[in-house]
């Protein structure tokens, strides 16, 4: 657990790191909802994103002080090593996370506005709506969520708020039918069901505080 | 059972690609690590760089379009499969033009979002990136399919035309315009008597009756949807022009391009030219330009395609500059 009230490349390193051990804690559950409604490797591509990003994360030169890196590292990971869509549409999230912080430095307000940027990215490449039983679910609640925090607030505390917003949209996403991807042929099938990539999304920010190992306390 | 000459599936396309690289070394070169094809004659008036890409399986689509007066980058997925964003964002870096790129996508949902991706990517990296999206497939046409029609025949006439538009010196939003303009004024449709050899099985991906064809296929070996009695050529290819003629309604000169999918000979092609070239004079309509020929193909499906595209003088024009790429030259 951090209780660091401002976050430096440690932190967000910490927070790569963690997020990789949460997507391997979670796989098997990730690949079971998965294969309910979808094609099943989401599960993989996120782990073998995260392996990807733990090798960068590794290569980074160390004492470096960039907070920025870690999270373009973790980017470029999940953009270039990993198939499907789910997987790099992750790395555009993480990418327009690190330009933010580049940009104005691991702020709340900064996360605020790459968790936006990241958020209209995905929305313009997946042509993908809330309610649409996608990632979106849990991405827009957790945007909004951080946008709605004080600027001056830790950005512990702002990602903690984002993570709860997320879940809730992840449990959300299991009362919605889906209009696109391969989980839209399944109809009412898929109901019931939460959306495996919205899950990776609620592990994402959760993993800003710690190692998410039981993703059922969040599922509802 | 006709299973490929291959040395395994997943060595087909990056085995093709390098001889396809050897055999046109004069007019491209292939980036091995990343999986693209990069034109080495583009003409130096371009200010915007063209680049495609979509499933393997159509050749001589997207390959055989690189060169001169027409693409500077094609980027293969495998077979059936988008290219993954990694392929699209490395070629449109090393195209890129002093205006950027236009990418020209067929409308399937992984090219979409794969194509979509490296667009993002090339603008964190202050990129100038365009996108048009060729949906020319009237089967698909449907307010069922909500991923809209499909993208078929029609890339390779507008890949042609917007090449002639790009050494032209035109700038990124007027190739989008041309581009967006240009699919919208064409459409295609496809039989098939006989399913592509599914890559896995070697065995036919899906069983048709000799007396039936299948109406409305894509160029992905999927069935239609509708299956119909096999009828003498002129009574399909009529059915065909008349469906094309109705959500076109052409006012001016047609460019027309009847496609092989990669089982069908050219003595069959140029008898379905024939019945469309007479069902169009017959109906006022100038069949001003014309290929007959494989040019976008699904693997070895028994089956054809008619495009035909709404031109103007100004198209026709550009239709006519010279071009010089492994599978388009004159």
């Amino acid at each position: 657990m951090t209780t660091s009230t401002s976050h430096d490349a440690t932190a967000t390193d910490g927070w790569m790191r963690r997020f990789a051990e949460s997507a391997h804690a979670t796989e098997t559950r990730l690949t079971s909802l998965d294969q309910q409604v979808g094609d099943g490797d989401f599960g993989t591509n996120l782990t073998a994103g995260a392996d990807a990003a733990l090798r960068r994360l590794d290569q980074l030169p160390g004492g470096d002080t960039d907070p920025a890196a870690p999270l373009e590292a973790a980017a470029t990971a999940f953009l270039d090593e990993v198939g499907g869509t789910s997987g790099p549409l992750f790395g555009l999230l993480l990418q327009s996370l690190a330009a933010a912080v580049a940009g104005s430095g691991p702020t709340t307000v900064a996360y605020a506005e790459g968790v936006t940027d990241g958020l209209a990215a995905i929305r313009r490449v997946g042509d993908a709506a809330p309610g649409d039983k996608t990632l979106v679910d849990a991405l827009t609640p957790a945007a909004e969520a951080l946008r709605a925090t004080p600027a001056g607030t830790p950005p512990d505390q702002a990602l903690a708020a984002a993570a709860d917003a997320a879940w809730e949209g992840v449990r959300s996403t299991a009362r919605l039918r889906a209009r696109m991807g391969r989980s839209s042929y399944l109809g009412e099938r898929a109901e019931g069901i939460p959306d495996p990539g919205a899950v990776g999304v609620g592990l994402l920010f959760a993993s800003a505080q710690g190692v998410v190992t039981d993703l059922d306390t969040h599922l509802g | 059972m006709a299973s490929y000459f291959e040395n395994s599936s997943d060595a087909l396309v990056p085995d093709a690609l390098k001889g396809f690289a050897r055999a046109h070394a004069d007019l491209v070169t292939l980036d091995p690590e990343h999986g693209f094809l990069l034109s080495r004659t583009a003409a130096p008036s371009r200010r915007v760089a063209l680049l495609s890409g979509g499933g393997a399986g159509h050749e001589p689509l997207h390959a055989g379009y690189v060169g001169r007066g027409m693409l500077d980058a094609a980027c293969p997925g495998r077979v059936f499969a988008s290219p993954h964003n990694r392929q699209v964002y490395a070629g449109s870096l090393a195209a890129a033009r002093a205006e950027g790129v236009l990418h020209i996508v067929k409308n399937y949902t992984g090219d979409r979002i794969n194509f979509g991706i490296a667009a993002e990517r090339l603008a964190h990296r202050g990129v100038p990136c365009a996108r048009v999206l060729i949906d020319d497939d009237l089967a698909s046409d449907s307010a069922d399919i909500a991923s809209g029609r499909r993208g078929t025949g029609g890339t390779v006439l507008i890949e042609k035309i917007l090449g002639a538009a790009a050494d032209t010196g035109l700038g990124l939003a007027e190739l989008q315009e041309l581009g967006t303009r240009l699919a919208a004024r064409c459409r295609t449709l496809a039989v098939a008597s006989a399913a592509h050899t599914a890559p896995t099985t070697g065995e036919p991906a899906f069983p048709l009756a000799a007396g039936e064809l299948e109406y409305g296929v894509g160029i992905h070996g999927e069935r239609a949807q509708q299956t119909v009695p096999r009828e003498p050529l002129n009574g399909l290819v009529e059915r065909m022009t008349t469906a094309l003629l109705d959500a076109l309604a052409p006012e001016g000169p047609v460019i027309a391009l009847v496609n092989g999918l990669g089982a069908v000979t050219p003595l069959e092609l140029y008898a379905v030219h024939g019945e469309l070239a007479t069902l169009l004079d017959a109906r006022g309509t100038d069949l001003a330009r014309a290929l007959v020929g494989d040019y976008i193909t699904a693997l070895d499906m028994r089956g054809f395609s008619v495009t035909l595209l709404a031109a103007d003088e100004e198209i026709l024009r550009l239709y006519d500059a010279p071009v010089h790429t492994a599978a388009l030259r004159w």
